[in-house]
C-alpha cells in the first residue's frame, strides 16, 4: 500500500506543478514515464473520491486539477502540528511547546552546567 | 433508609474525588516521578465518580424494594424486562433513576462524539500527510515533512505516524533528533493518542467540575513525561532535554497559549535533568490511590 501511496503523491505534485492549469490523464502520464497511462488515471479518480482532485470536462476530454494548493494544505498541517486548534490533543500528541526567553537561558545554563557523561544510560 | 444513606455516601465520594482530591492531584509533584501510574490514577478517579453517581441514582430508585442494592437492582430490572418499569415508581424514586440513566447516556453520547470527530480529523490528516510528507531514507518509520517550522510529533491511530519537520532537522544534532524521535516513538509504542482520548470527552459543557476542567490537561503533561521517559531509557536524557528547549523556543505558537503551557516544558526539563527522575513509591502510591478509587463506590453498594 506504501506503493500507492507515493504515486499519489507523485500525482498530486504533478498537478501542483501545473500552475493550476488542469491537466488531461495523458499529459499527467506524460510526466510519470515509469507507470502506465491506466494507472495514473485510477489514481486520479481515487484522487477524486479522496476530495483532493476535481475533474471537469471539456468536450470528451477530462481534465484533472487539485482542489487546493500544496501551501494550503500544509498550512492545515501546521496548524494541527504547531497547537493553534483548542483540541489538538484529540489529533496530536506534540513533542515541545513554547517557553519564555527568559525561562529558557535559565534552562540553557542548567543544562550546560550538566557534568559531561550525566545521565547518559546508553543500552 | 439503608440505600438513602448509601446514596449519601457515595454522592460525598463524588463530591470528594472530583473537586478537593483533584485539586490536590493537579497540583501534586511527586506524581510526575512515575508519570504512567500518575495517568492511571487520573483516569481511576474519573472511573470512580462516575459509577459512584450512576450507582447513588440507582439506590435512591431501588430503595422501595428494601431488598438492598444488588436485589434492588434485579427488581428493577425484572420491572423493565416485564414491561412495567414505572410501576409503584414514587418521585424519588423516579429523580433518582433519572440520574442513573442521564449520567450513563449524557457520558457514552459524549465520548461517542469525540471519538468519531477524533478519528475523522486523525484520518484527514493522515490524507493530508500521505500526500506532502515523505518517508525518511535515513530513520525507518518516520516521515520528513518539507517545512522550516521546527515541528516532531506523532500522529496516533492503528498505524501512528512520527512526523519530523525539515526545520527541526536543521535545528537539532543527531543526538538530540534520535531522542526526539524515540519520544515520539513512545507515544506511539504506549497509545498515548487512545489514553487521551476519554479526556478530550471532558469538554466545555463540564468545565464547572474541576475534574474535568484539570484532567485534561493534567494528563497531556503525564503523557509527554512517560514518552520522555521511553526516550531517556534510550538515549542521554541531556540530549532530550536540551532538544526540548531548543525546539520550544523556536517553534512559536500562538501567544495565548504561553504562560500555561510554558510549565509543562520547564517542568519536564528539570525532570529530565534530576537524578531521581522515577520512582517506584510513587508508583505504588498512584497506584494505591487509583486502586482505592475504584473499590470504594463498588465496597459502598455491595455492602447493602
Amino acid at each position: 500500500m506504501a506503493a500507492l501511496g507515493e504515486l499519489e503523491r507523485r500525482v498530486m505534485d504533478v498537478l501542483w506543478g501545473s500552475m493550476g492549469t488542469p491537466l488531461t490523464g495523458r499529459q499527467v502520464a506524460d510526466q510519470l514515464p515509469d507507470r502506465a497511462y491506466t494507472t495514473v488515471l485510477t489514481i486520479l479518480d481515487r484522487l477524486r473520491r479522496k476530495n483532493m482532485v476535481e475533474r471537469t470536462t471539456e468536450g470528451k476530454a477530462h481534465r484533472f486539477a487539485a482542489l487546493a494548493s500544496r501551501e494550503t494544505y500544509m498550512a492545515e498541517l501546521m496548524v494541527e502540528a504547531l497547537g493553534s486548534a483548542q483540541d489538538r490533543q484529540a489529533v496530536l500528541v506534540r513533542f515541545a511547546e513554547a517557553v519564555s526567553p527568559e525561562e529558557a537561558v535559565v534552562l540553557r545554563q542548567a543544562l550546560e552546567d550538566l557534568p559531561e557523561d550525566s545521565g547518559s544510560k546508553k543500552p | 433508609m439503608n440505600l438513602y444513606l448509601d446514596a449519601g455516601i457515595l454522592s460525598a465520594l463524588v463530591v470528594l474525588l472530583v473537586c478537593p482530591f483533584t485539586s490536590w492531584l493537579a497540583r501534586a509533584n511527586w506524581v510526575s516521578r512515575s508519570p504512567r501510574a500518575a495517568v492511571a490514577l487520573w483516569h481511576s478517579i474519573g472511573f470512580s465518580a462516575t459509577l459512584a453517581t450512576i450507582g447513588a441514582g440507582l439506590c435512591v430508585a431501588t430503595e422501595r424494594f428494601h431488598a438492598g442494592f444488588v436485589g434492588g437492582v434485579g427488581e428493577l430490572g425484572e420491572g423493565i424486562v416485564g414491561g412495567h418499569p414505572l410501576q409503584g415508581l414514587g418521585l424519588p424514586d423516579a429523580l433518582g433513576l433519572t440520574l442513573a440513566a442521564d449520567v450513563g447516556v449524557v457520558l457514552f453520547s459524549m465520548v461517542g462524539v469525540v471519538v468519531l470527530r477524533t478519528v475523522l480529523a486523525r484520518a484527514r490528516h493522515r490524507r493530508l500527510l500521505n500526500l506532502l510528507a515523505t518517508p525518511s531514507q535515513s530513520r525507518t518509520g518516520t516521515l520528513t515533512l518539507d517545512h522550516p517550522s521546527p515541528v516532531a510529533y506523532c500522529l496516533p491511530g492503528i498505524r501512528p505516524r512520527i512526523v519530523i519537520s525539515s526545520g527541526t532537522m536543521r535545528l537539532l544534532d543527531q543526538a538530540q533528533l534520535a531522542a526526539v524521535i524515540e519520544h515520539e516513538r513512545g507515544h506511539a509504542h504506549e497509545r498515548h493518542g487512545l489514553v487521551m482520548l476519554p479526556m478530550t470527552s471532558l469538554t466545555e459543557p463540564f468545565r464547572w467540575i474541576p475534574y474535568a476542567r484539570l484532567a485534561p490537561r493534567a494528563v497531556a503533561g503525564l503523557l509527554e513525561m512517560a514518552a520522555d521517559d521511553h526516550a531517556a531509557r534510550r538515549h542521554a536524557p541531556s540530549s532530550l532535554a536540551s532538544a526540548l528547549v531548543a525546539l520550544s523556543t523556536s517553534a512559536a505558537p500562538p501567544r495565548c497559549a504561553f504562560a500555561l503551557a510554558s510549565l509543562g516544558v520547564k517542568v519536564r526539563v528539570q525532570r529530565l535533568i534530576a537524578s531521581d527522575r522515577t520512582s517506584k513509591r510513587a508508583a505504588i502510591a498512584a497506584g494505591l490511590l487509583g486502586t482505592i478509587a475504584v473499590v470504594a463506590p463498588l465496597a459502598v453498594v455491595l455492602s447493602s
